[in-house]
């Protein structure tokens, strides 16, 4: 069963607050900390009492507990078949510690139960064994801070050589791509593992030439518009879901949504707009509506019209 | 009852989760399927859940509530905290942590009977001592067997119980990473809990989390087609505001990574063929009775799979497919847009007709579902042609109605 106490954040808290209680006795202070840093913002409201109150008889009057060993809890059955189901991905091969194996359960799911059907088809090559000794490398040097350089081909088919910091990994579920945000390069940190014709861990990264504030990515805003006709607002919202965002309501039928995105991102953004089709108007800035009408306007000159016709109703 | 911050069902919370990160417009007065107080009840939890996501807005309206997050600055899915809230009693918590602390290594094991002296002595010093009688705890013990979590053993005729084997070291990069992209996300999420802090290196983009709501309904749809069995589900149809029940088998799930949408594939014996819904308006799923054509009705799946865009199985058979063709012009330095059509053509497939030129044509099973992504080519198409004539007006009509919107018909552009 998915949702269980077992996996509450009530008994994570309650477990570290008894981890503490086996080495020393719990003071308030502590466990107010340790509630506030495995449970929720009101959490603390009810556990300290019910601890305290020795309604959950598990912390004496003195902040000592009868519970001896550090708790630990054995694996469900429902996290070792999920574990058993990841372990059936080529992607987990990226990851130089195993998953354990256990024999005695099925896995939740199988590759041939899902599938991904709108996934780009030009994916970084998981199975292949150079792209996962990099994969292997940069996680490397991710984790333990060290510099890396990297020599990548760009889109003209060029090679570039940049020494980077590495920061973290990011990975696109849409692209099915892996790129390495790095830090400390005055031409661009981000790396794409797929492009990657060499790479190495080295021991400092060079003087910058023009030493300056990392350059944070920038964040820009469109206004949409929308009719709620052929589900519309529903599928607006869902689409532009992982964005920051928010909806208001204008009128019957008509909602303002204005989404914050990474300018890298524009020209993506732009033809999601139009994916919409009428059903969404850019209401600014202007230098976004001025993209979209762009594109139509090389459309239109193009020929491909449809008859002259009334806009379609609104509705709720 | 009075408030807690935990629940015992999830399925109100499910909701309310779903309208107030997905639309979040709705004022206290429009939340009219349940009572004021249990929306107070409920913005209350999710306000101590998520406090860091929580958004207000005062309308005319009243004060509108609603959850913002940019996914991509999370390591982890902020959503996921509801599957955490899970109510239980004072006797669960002081059981639970009693019993294992009894078990605390596979090498000991116990009778019923032993166990539950030993937890009375565990409770000796507290000022009003609970009491654990037996079949209080061989109720829990049971649970905790269904779990998987305590094992029984024979001591004679004797009924033993110990924990069930430590795990060994998880990996937590891999955690990290599949609990974000891999189906119920949220179990690998359950055992970083355990873990405790750890460095994260791993960020997403393009990421939808709502899916997340559902992670309850997906494990009984994936537990189900493992087991090959029929399941009787609720679905809800929200623009009708009703709801109906299914007996169905489960065949595959349908994951979108551009719309954040999950379908379940299932057959369907009341119209005989195989349809789709959508995880999110499936309310309730059971576990029912062994399908045993379960493989003859996912190869029949299987076949139809290269002509489906998305989800819609509008045309029942091949003979019944619909061909649809566009032609998208680029200049020179543009080359990268044919690769787009390459990466993104799904079932279709696309030839370049000279160095400026590039042809998608594809037979698929409803040709309404591709017009989203046929419009994201606007300004190069050349030509449009579809087998269904209503949805080639459409696309046009669409296109003429943009044109308009955006003042290029009648206008100085005109």
């Amino acid at each position: 069963m998915i949702f269980s106490e077992l996996y509450s954040a009530y008994y994570n808290a309650v477990a570290a607050v008894l981890r503490t209680a086996c080495e020393r006795p719990v003071r308030k202070a502590d466990l107010r900390r340790i509630v506030n840093e495995n449970a929720f913002g009101e959490s603390v409201l009810n556990i300290e009492p019910a601890l305290l109150e020795e309604r959950w008889q598990l912390l004496r009057a003195d902040g000592t507990t009868p519970v001896r060993h550090p708790p630990t809890m054995p694996l469900t059955t429902l996290q070792k078949r999920w574990l058993k189901a990841i372990s059936m991905d080529p992607r987990v091969r990226l990851f130089p510690d195993p998953i354990p194996d256990f024999p005695e359960v099925e896995p939740l799911f199988r590759p041939e139960d899902i599938c991904v059907y709108d996934r780009y088809t030009d994916g970084d090559p998981f199975e292949d064994e150079e792209y996962i000794a990099n994969f292997r490398l940069i996680l490397d040097a991710v984790r333990r801070r060290v510099p890396l350089s990297v020599e990548t081909v760009n889109r003209h088919g060029a090679a570039v050589h940049r020494v980077v910091m590495p920061e973290y990994l990011e990975y696109s579920e849409k692209d099915d791509k892996f790129r390495l945000i790095g830090s400390g390069c005055s031409y661009g940190g981000t790396v794409n593992l797929g492009r990657i014709l060499s790479v190495r861990q080295v021991k400092k990264l060079p003087r910058p030439k023009k030493p300056g504030p990392e350059k944070q990515p920038e964040r820009r805003t469109v206004v949409l518009e929308l009719i709620n006709l052929r589900n519309a607002l529903e599928r607006v919202l869902m689409h532009f879901a992982h964005f920051d965002k928010e909806a208001e309501r204008l009128g019957p039928g008509r909602y303002r949504v204005t989404v914050t995105y990474e300018a890298e991102d524009e020209t993506e953004l732009v033809i999601r707009v139009l994916s919409f089709g009428p059903m969404v108007r850019v209401v600014s800035p202007d230098t976004f509506t001025a993209l979209i009408r762009s594109r139509l306007s090389r459309q239109r000159a193009l020929g491909l019209r449809g008859p002259a016709q009334e806009p379609e109703t609104e509705e709720e | 009852m009075p408030y807690s911050e935990l629940i015992k069902n999830f399925d109100r919370i499910r909701d309310y989760m779903r309208d107030f990160y997905l639309f979040g417009f709705k004022s206290r007065e429009e939340y009219t399927r349940r009572s004021a107080r249990s929306y107070d009840d409920e913005r209350r939890r999710l306000a101590s859940w998520l406090g860091d996501y929580m958004r207000f807005r005062q309308t005319p309206d009243g004060k509108n509530v609603f959850l913002s997050i940019n996914s991509r600055v999370q390591h982890h899915n902020p959503l996921y905290a509801a599957w955490k809230t899970k109510s239980f009693t004072d006797g669960d918590i002081t059981l639970h942590f009693i019993l294992f602390d009894i078990l605390h290594s596979p090498d000991v094991v116990l009778s019923l009977n032993e166990l539950t002296e030993k937890i009375d002595a565990y409770l000796t010093d507290f000022e009003d001592p609970k009491t654990f009688d037996e079949s209080t705890v061989r109720k829990k013990l049971r649970e905790y067997v269904n779990e998987g979590i305590i094992v029984t053993e024979k001591r004679g005729r004797t009924v033993c119980y110990r924990r069930a084997g430590d795990p060994p070291p998880l990996p937590a990069d891999a955690l990290d990473f599949f609990s974000e992209v891999a189906p119920c996300g949220v179990v690998g999420s359950f055992l970083l809990d355990k873990m405790g802090a750890h460095d994260e290196h791993f960020a997403f983009k393009h990421h939808y989390i709502t899916a997340a709501l559902d992670s309850g309904i997906l494990c009984t749809l994936l537990t189900a087609m493992g087991e090959k069995r029929y399941i009787t589900m609720e679905t809800i149809n929200r623009h009708q505001d009703r709801i109906a029940e299914n007996h169905v088998v489960p065949l595959r799930i349908m994951v979108s990574v551009q719309s954040g949408r999950q379908y379940l594939m299932a057959w369907t014996p009341r119209f005989s063929r195989v349809a789709s819904f959508r995880t999110d308006n499936i309310l309730s799923a059971r576990i029912d009775e062994p399908c045993g054509a379960f493989d003859s009705l996912r190869r029949g799946l299987d076949e139809m799979m290269p002509h489906m865009w998305g989800v819609s199985l509008s045309a029942k058979t091949v003979k019944q497919l619909e061909h649809v063709s566009f032609t998208v012009r680029y200049w020179d330095d543009e080359q990268h847009i044919h690769a787009r059509l390459e990466r993104e053509k799904r079932c279709g497939t696309v030839e370049k007709l000279d160095g400026n030129t590039s042809r998608f044509t594809a037979d698929v099973a409803d040709v309404m579902e591709m017009l989203p992504w046929i419009r994201t080519f606007i300004c190069r198409i050349t030509a449009f042609e579809c087998s269904n004539r209503s949805v080639e007006e459409r696309f046009l009509a669409d296109l003429q109605q943009m044109y308009t919107l955006y003042g290029l018909e009648g206008g100085e552009d005109a």
